[in-house]
C-alpha cells in the first residue's frame, strides 16, 4: 500500500555510482535535443526546457520532459532524485559529504533556476565594498558564546573532558530524570529519550511511532550539542554541570539507547570513561543513520483539471465523495467544534466572527 | 525576480470583471431584439442599469417600521484622544485571538499559538495575532545591549550594534512565516473543526531590515563557507543549517513588522527572514551568524523538522513551503445563512513564488472554477482568493487548490497520504475539505464541518 525508500537504498548505491558518469557525459553533450534523456535518465537541456516553459520548472509537462513520464512520479521519481546528478536532486555526491556515515549534505536542485538567478545576482556578480558600519571583532572573543558542535564533531571539548557513564548517569537522574524519566522513558508528556519502537508502519491508521535518540537521531554528537545548548530546561548551558558532566550525561544516554561502541556491536559499561573521543567513535553506529534522504517534494505532478477531473483526483481518490472522515461527535451526533459555547449553540447565521 | 516585490494585481480580476461586462452587453442586446448597439460600452452600461429591476430580489421581504432609536454612542461623547497612547481593537473584538491546544506541548515554554485566519481579512495579520512558537519561553532583550556577529569562514568578523544595523540600506517585504508543523494533526484524519487549528501555524507580514547578502558580504565569505548557523540569544538557542544558495538568495535580517518593531513573541530585537522556507529556520533573538563548511546536524535539522516515511526512512533538510492554500469564509467556525449567492473567499500561499491561479470546487473536486484575487500577488505571500458561490442548499464539498508559477498543483489528501504516510508530522500541505450541511430549512445549523478523504 506504501511507497517504499528504504528498498532503494540499495538502488541508489548503484544509482550514486553511474550518477557522476551521466552527470559528465551530460556536460560534454550539451546540445542535446529538447526532452532526450541522458541514458534514461533526464534532459541535458533541462535548463533550456524549463527557461521555454516560462520558469514553470514543477509544471507536469515540464517534469516530465525533463525526467520522463514514469521517473517524474512517487517511486521511480524518488529513485531518480537519489542521484545528486538529477537536476531535481537534494541530494549531494557522496563522495564529498561523506554518505550516510559521514556528516551527509543536502542542497538546492539545479532545477530551482529562481533560486540560482538571485544567489548570483546578490553574490557572484556583485562588487561589494564593505560598509564599515560593523566593528571588527576576534574569534576568540567569542569562546562564550560560540558553543557550535557540527556534524563532523568539530567544535567538541578536547578529547580526556569527561566522565564515567556511570557518573553522567548520575548527573542525569539529578538535573533531567524530573522531565525525561530516569532511563529516559520520559514522565509528565515530556519527550522521552530512549524508546524501542519500530519506525516502519504498514497502515495509516497505525499508530505513529515515537522517534527518540537510538531508534531515530542519525547522529550522537547532535545529542551533545543539543544538551550542552538548552538543557536542563529551566537552565540551559549550566556552569555547574559543565563540559565533563554534559559529555557524561550524553555517555548515559546513549546507554539507555543501547548505542554500539565498535562492530562487535559491544555497548557502553558504566565505567567506560565517556569523552568527546568516544562520542565520535560511536558517531558512526547511530542505527537509523543510513536512513536518512534529503528532502525530494514534490512526489506528486498534477495536472490542473477543470471539470470531470479524474477519479483518482475526486474525493477518496476512487471518485465517491461520500467516502469522508469527521472529526469526534457530540452525543447528538453533530460534529464536534473547539469552541462550542461560542458556535456550537448559534442559531444559523454569520457565526460568532460576524462578517 | 525574488529580490523586487512587483504588486501585480491579478489579470484574473480584470478578466472576471470583461467576461461579467461581456456577457452583460450580449443581454442587453438580446433585450434589444436584435438591435445593432453601435454606442461606447459605457453609454450601454448607463442604459442598462435599471434601479428598480435592481433591486428587485428585495421585493416581498418584509419591511421594518419600527422608528430607530438613538443609541449610547449618539448621546454622549466617546472618549479623548491619548487615552489609549497604543490603540487596541474594540472589546467587542476579544474573541479575535491567538489559542493553543493544551494538548499539543507539556510546556507552554515550548508551545505554540495559532493565529485566527478566519477572522482576518486581506493578506496582513495584524502583530498582536500573529502565531507564536518557541522552544524556550519568550524573552525580553533590551535592544541596547543586543549584538549580531558575523564569523567562522570569514574575512573580517564582525559585529553589529542595531543601530549599525539600521545604517545598511533597508529592504521591506511582505511575506508569510508558516510552521512546518502547520495541519500536522490532520494526517491520520480530522480533529479540529476550525481553519485556526488546521492552517493557523502561520502568519503574514510586511517586514523591514538589512539583506543577509549585504551583511555575509560585508564580513567577506571565505570560499570555503558553504553553510551559514543562524543562532538565538534565548534560552533555546535555536540553530539551523542553512546553505549559502539559499541565505544568499532572498533573506534578510528584520528589525520591524508591520511598520513598528518586532515584538517579542517574533524574535524582538532581530530576526532572520527566510521567504517561503519553514519558520523554523527564521531564527529569532538572532545574535550570531556563523559561516561554515558544512551543515550542523542539530537538533532541530535531525529529531525535529525531518519527515519520517511510511517504510521508516525519512526526509531531511525539507526548507521550502510547499504551495498550499484555504477556504477561510465560509469554514467550520461559519454557519450557512441559508441557500443563495455566497462570495467563498479564502487564502492561498507558495515557498516557491507567487500563487498563479486557485480554483474552488463544491463537489469534492470533481468540477472547480476559478477563483480572482482580490489582494496583490506577491512572492512568497499570501493571496487572498475569492469566487462567487449559489448554493442550493444541498450538501456540498468545498476545496481550494492553488497552482503556483512554478507549475505545482495542489494534491488531495489521499494521493499526498499515499506516496508519504501519515507519520510526517511537517509539510501536510494537501487539500483540506469543508462540508456544508443540506439547509434543509435550516434544520442542520447551517453548519460546516472539516470532513477528510
Ligand atoms: C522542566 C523539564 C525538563 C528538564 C528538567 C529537562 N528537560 Fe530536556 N526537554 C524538555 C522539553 C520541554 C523539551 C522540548 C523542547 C522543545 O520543544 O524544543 C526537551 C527536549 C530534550 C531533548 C530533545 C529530545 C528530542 O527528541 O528532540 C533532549 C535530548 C533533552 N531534553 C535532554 C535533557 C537533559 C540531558 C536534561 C538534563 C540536563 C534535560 N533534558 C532536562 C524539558 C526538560
Amino acid at each position: 500500500m506504501f511507497n517504499t525508500k528504504k528498498s532503494l537504498v540499495v538502488a541508489s548505491v548503484a544509482a550514486l555510482f553511474s550518477g557522476s558518469v551521466f552527470a559528465m557525459s551530460g556536460s560534454s553533450d550539451s546540445n542535446t535535443a529538447s526532452g532526450e534523456k541522458i541514458d534514461g535518465k533526464y534532459a541535458a537541456n533541462y535548463a533550456e526546457i524549463i527557461k521555454k516553459a516560462d520558469g514553470k520548472y514543477l509544471d507536469k509537462e515540464v517534469i516530465e520532459a525533463i525526467l520522463g513520464k514514469d521517473a517524474a512520479y512517487g517511486r521511480n521519481g524518488l529513485e531518480g532524485k537519489l542521484d545528486p546528478a538529477n537536476p531535481y536532486s537534494f541530494e549531494v555526491d557522496d563522495s564529498i559529504d561523506g554518505g550516510n556515515h559521514g556528516n551527509a549534505q543536502c542542497k538546492i536542485p539545479a532545477a530551482f533556476t529562481e533560486v540560482h538567478e538571485s544567489v548570483a545576482k546578490n553574490f557572484y556578480n556583485d562588487d561589494y565594498t564593505a560598509r564599515g558600519f560593523g566593528t571588527p571583532i576576534a574569534e576568540s572573543a567569542l569562546e562564550k558564546w560560540n558553543i557550535t558542535v557540527d556534524g563532523d564533531g568539530k567544535g567538541l571539548p578536547k578529547a580526556g573532558v569527561g566522565m564515567t557513564v556511570e557518573e553522567g548517569g548520575k548527573v542525569y537522574v539529578q538535573f533531567c530524570g524530573m522531565c525525561h524519566g530516569e532511563f529516559g522513558e520520559g514522565a509528565k508528556g515530556y519527550l522521552a529519550l530512549a524508546v524501542e519502537e519500530d519506525l516502519v508502519t504498514s497502515d495509516f491508521t497505525d499508530p505513529a511511532p515515537m522517534k527518540a535518540v537510538g531508534n531515530y537521531w542519525p547522529y550522537a554528537v547532535t545529542l551533545f550539542d543539543y544538551i550542552r545548548r538548552t538543557m536542563p530546561f529551566w537552565t540551559p548551558n549550566a556552569p555547574y554541570i559543565g563540559d565533563a558532566g554534559y559529555l557524561g550525561m550524553t555517555g548515559y544516554i546513549l546507554q539507555s539507547n543501547y548505542i554500539p561502541i565498535n562492530d562487535e556491536g559491544e555497548e557502553l559499561a558504566e565505567d567506560t570513561f565517556f569523552d568527546s573521543a568516544m562520542l565520535m567513535k560511536m558517531n558512526k553506529y547511530m542505527p537509523n543513520q543510513g536512513n536518512f534522504f534529503c528532502d525530494h517534494r514534490p512526489v506528486i505532478h498534477n495536472a490542473r483539471c477543470m471539470t470531470n477531473c479524474d477519479k483518482t483526483q475526486v474525493g477518496d481518490g476512487t471518485g465517491n465523495i461520500e467516502n469522508y472522515r469527521q472529526a469526534r461527535k457530540l452525543p447528538d451526533g453533530t460534529p464536534q467544534y473547539n469552541v462550542p459555547q461560542r458556535l456550537h449553540e448559534d442559531k444559523p447565521g454569520v457565526g460568532h466572527a460576524g462578517m | 525576480m525574488t529580490d523586487q516585490i512587483v504588486e501585480k494585481v491579478a489579470v484574473q480580476t480584470d478578466e472576471s470583471r470583461n467576461q461579467s461586462r461581456r456577457a452583460f452587453l450580449k443581454g442587453s442586446a438580446a433585450v434589444a431584439g436584435g438591435v445593432m448597439f453601435t454606442q461606447a460600452a459605457t453609454a450601454a452600461e448607463g442604459a442598462g442599469y435599471d434601479a428598480k429591476k435592481a433591486v428587485a430580489p428585495y421585493a416581498g421581504k418584509e419591511e421594518i417600521t419600527n422608528v430607530l432609536q438613538d443609541q449610547a454612542a449618539r448621546k454622549s461623547l466617546g472618549f479623548g484622544v491619548r487615552k489609549y497612547p497604543y490603540g487596541m481593537p474594540s472589546p467587542y473584538e476579544k474573541e479575535v485571538q491567538r489559542r493553543t491546544l493544551e494538548w499539543l506541548t507539556p510546556d507552554s515554554m515550548a508551545s505554540i499559538t495559532m493565529t485566527p485566519l478566519q477572522q482576518l481579512h486581506g493578506i496582513i495579520t495584524p502583530n498582536g495575532l500573529h502565531f507564536e512558537r518557541f522552544h524556550g519561553g519568550v524573552p525580553t532583550i533590551n535592544p541596547d545591549e543586543h549584538r549580531l556577529v558575523i564569523h567562522g569562514l570569514v574575512e573580517r568578523p564582525l559585529i553589529f550594534t542595531m543601530d549599525d544595523l539600521k545604517r545598511f540600506p533597508s529592504v521591506s517585504r511582505i511575506h508569510f512565516v508558516e510552521c512546518p508543523a502547520n495541519g500536522a494533526m490532520e494526517w491520520k484524519g480530522v480533529q479540529l473543526n476550525s481553519v485556526q487549528w488546521t492552517h493557523g501555524m502561520m502568519s503574514c507580514v510586511e517586514y523591514t531590515g538589512v539583506r543577509l547578502s549585504d551583511l555575509l558580504k560585508e564580513a567577506g565569505i571565505k570560499p570555503e563557507g558553504k553553510w551559514i548557523i543562524p543562532e538565538g540569544a534565548d534560552a533555546s538557542g535555536m540553530s539551523r543549517s542553512i546553505p549559502l544558495d539559499l541565505a544568499m538568495d532572498d533573506c534578510f535580517v528584520a528589525y520591524a513588522q508591520n511598520g513598528e518593531a518586532l515584538r517579542r513573541e517574533q524574535g524582538y530585537p532581530i530576526r532572520l527572514v527566510v521567504p517561503g522556507c519553514e519558520a523554523n529556520m527564521w531564527v529569532k533573538y538572532l545574535r550570531r551568524i556563523m559561516v561554515h563548511d558544512v551543515p550542523m546536524q542539530h537538533r532541530e535539522e535531525t529529531s525535529k523538522y525531518t519527515e519520517l516515511m511510511p517504510d521508516g526512512t525519512a526526509q531531511r533538510f525539507s526548507w521550502y513551503m510547499e504551495a498550499n492554500s484555504v477556504i477561510t469564509y465560509p469554514s467550520p467556525d461559519f454557519k450557512m445563512q441559508g441557500p443563495g449567492k455566497y462570495y467563498v473567499r479564502g487564502l492561498a500561499w507558495s515557498g516557491r513564488g507567487k500563487v498563479a491561479h486557485v480554483d474552488v470546487s463544491f463537489d469534492g473536486g470533481k468540477n472547480w472554477k476559478e477563483a480572482h484575487f482580490t489582494s496583490p500577488v506577491l512572492d512568497k505571500a499570501w493571496t487572498r482568493f475569492e469566487v462567487e458561490w449559489d448554493w442550493d442548499g444541498s450538501e456540498a464539498f468545498l476545496m481550494s487548490r492553488v497552482t503556483d508559477e512554478t507549475g505545482y498543483v495542489q494534491p488531495p489528501m489521499p494521493q499526498m497520504r499515499n506516496l508519504e504516510g501519515t507519520n510526517n508530522v511537517y509539510h501536510r500541505t494537501a487539500m483540506v475539505t469543508w462540508r456544508v450541511h443540506a439547509w434543509e430549512n435550516g434544520k442542520s445549523g447551517g453548519m460546516i464541518e472539516n470532513v477528510q478523504y
